[in-house]
């Protein structure tokens, strides 16, 4: 025999009211546990780039808030970070958050300059004159991953004629080819440097950034979402968010390799 | 005749209204909930960072020995790693190249002399049924000039035969040699990459060889007159 099963009207109320305060509950996590993760970062970062008292000669703590040392040392790890990319034969960019110029770079020699039109900065890297962001800076970034709006190599496949009858000459390539050029660079540290067009040359460039944007946020959303539900903590990615014309845009992200490197002075 | 009610349409319309302002608390509560997780959570993930160094400017710690030592030690790096910095940039001529946009820029004593256009690799991927596949494409970062050459020939390799639908010759034949179509001049980048000039003009500014860099005559020219054997290209 077939049961029916009757819901009455408390029933159903009490039931929706369970699951809001389940998922008022989960979101309560699962908000906790994102604002912890970059405390649990910072914790991390202290532990691999913290001063290490001397056992002869301990050093005055008030030193690393002293802002003539400080100010040198913005200046030492900017140049240290230069100098080790200089050292190769591949192209690199830095940043200088300072002045508002991001260059690519060979080997010493700057080819080319953008100015930077507009910046947000998480504030772990905002900071600034901090001795543990700034040590960590020292070294150059690595990056480790790509997503972007524009392929890297735009590589077109011809299969070769069997033979002369077959034979095309090749059509003269169509310059006015226009994409928006708005990128993402994970660096190996967990840095990510999110390059976006400033410019609305045409129509749909704003929509086509905002889309690129929020589908990324999905993508960390997801990562996160992943993380906590299986009772992890989720990784904390600082950010540094540009925006500079397409056209330097396009230039560096060409320009650098899969696995370029990239200094900061923040 | 009046028109008869029925006691339905009032509940109806109701059910609807009811039924509408359900699906919009869900749609409203979904895109709040979206707009936490993507806009939300990051924005509280700054608060906890969000305190400043403060830095500080005691006078006594400035007199202290250990202090200065760190002074002095970070300033000494300082400018060892500046020495080191500027020696990477010479002094000498060089040259620079910008694949994206097919443009050049040649300097002497660190200033600018000369920029133009040329044309770079076309990023086609030519195959073969057999499998074979050559990509047209300028390498990127840091070269020397490793020969120049007054009246150069080209040595046409396999991939000029194949793209044409040709059969390949023997290493030394004849058919292989061509004059005349890479213009007055060329400069070796080193495997195979040359900086030469070009009879298809109008397709400069336009990413079109098979990875060699192109240049008009009078740019060319210059361009083989300002750099030595030994003078950096820098291509990105």
């Amino acid at each position: 025999m077939e049961t029916e099963i009757v819901y009455v009207s408390s029933d159903r109320t009490a039931k929706i009211l369970a699951w809001t305060v389940v998922g008022i509950l989960f979101l309560v996590y699962y908000t906790l546990m994102s604002v912890y993760a970059p405390l649990k970062k910072m914790e991390l970062l202290k532990h691999e780039y913290g001063y290490r008292q001397g056992g002869n000669n301990p050093l005055d703590e008030r030193i690393f808030t002293d802002s003539a040392y400080l100010n040198l040392l913005h200046e030492k790890s900017f140049l240290q970070s230069r100098a080790a990319m200089a050292a190769t034969d591949s192209v690199y960019l830095s940043i200088n958050l300072s002045d508002s110029t991001i260059n690519l770079e060979i080997s010493g020699v700057t080819v080319h300059k953008a100015q930077i039109g507009r910046i947000s900065i998480s504030n772990i890297l905002g900071g600034g004159n901090n001795y543990i962001v700034l040590s960590m800076l020292s070294d150059p970034l690595i990056i480790n991953k790509n997503f972007s709006s524009i392929r890297k190599e735009p590589l077109m496949i011809k299969m070769a004629p069997r033979d002369t009858s077959e034979y095309v000459p090749d059509i003269i390539p169509d310059t006015a080819d226009y994409e928006p050029v708005n990128f993402i660079m994970e660096m190996e540290n967990g840095i990510r440097l999110h390059i976006y067009q400033e410019d609305r040359l045409k129509l749909g460039d704003g929509l086509c950034r905002s889309l690129f944007d929020i589908y990324h946020r999905f993508r960390y959303t997801a990562k996160t979402f992943l993380r906590v539900i299986t009772f992890r903590l989720p990784d904390y990615q600082p950010y540094i968010k540009l925006r500079i014309p397409r056209s330097d845009a396009k230039i560096i992200y060409r320009a650098l390799p899969d696995k370029g490197q990239i200094a900061v002075y923040s | 005749m009046e028109e008869e009610k029925t006691p339905d349409d009032g509940f109806f319309t109701r059910e609807i209204i009811r039924n509408g302002l359900k699906w919009l608390l869900i749609i409203s509560a979904v895109i709040s909930l979206l707009g936490f997780l993507l806009y939300g959570i990051p924005a509280l993930q700054e608060i906890p960072l969000s305190g400043k160094t403060i830095t500080t400017n005691y006078n006594e710690l400035k007199s202290d020995v250990n202090y200065k030592q760190q002074i002095n030690l970070l300033k000494r790096d300082i400018r060892s790693l500046s020495r080191r910095y500027n020696n990477y940039t010479s002094g000498q001529s060089y040259m620079v190249i910008n694949t994206t946009d097919n443009l050049f820029y040649l300097y002497r004593n660190k200033r600018l002399v000369r920029q133009g256009h040329c044309s770079t690799g076309s990023f086609k991927m030519l195959k073969t049924e057999e499998g074979r596949s050559w990509i047209f494409k300028t390498p990127k970062g840091k070269f020397r000039i490793h020969g120049k050459t007054v009246n150069p020939y080209w040595r046409r390799p396999d991939w000029s035969f194949v793209e044409e639908g040709l059969p390949i010759p023997p290493e030394d034949h004849y058919s292989r040699w061509e004059y005349g179509v890479l213009g007055k001049y060329a400069l070796s980048l080193g495997d195979g990459y040359l900086i030469h000039g070009t009879l298809y003009k109008r397709f400069l500014g336009m990413p079109v060889t098979h990875g060699c860099v192109r240049l008009n005559d009078d740019d060319l020219e210059a361009v083989f007159n300002t750099l030595n054997i030994g003078s950096k290209v820098y291509i990105f």
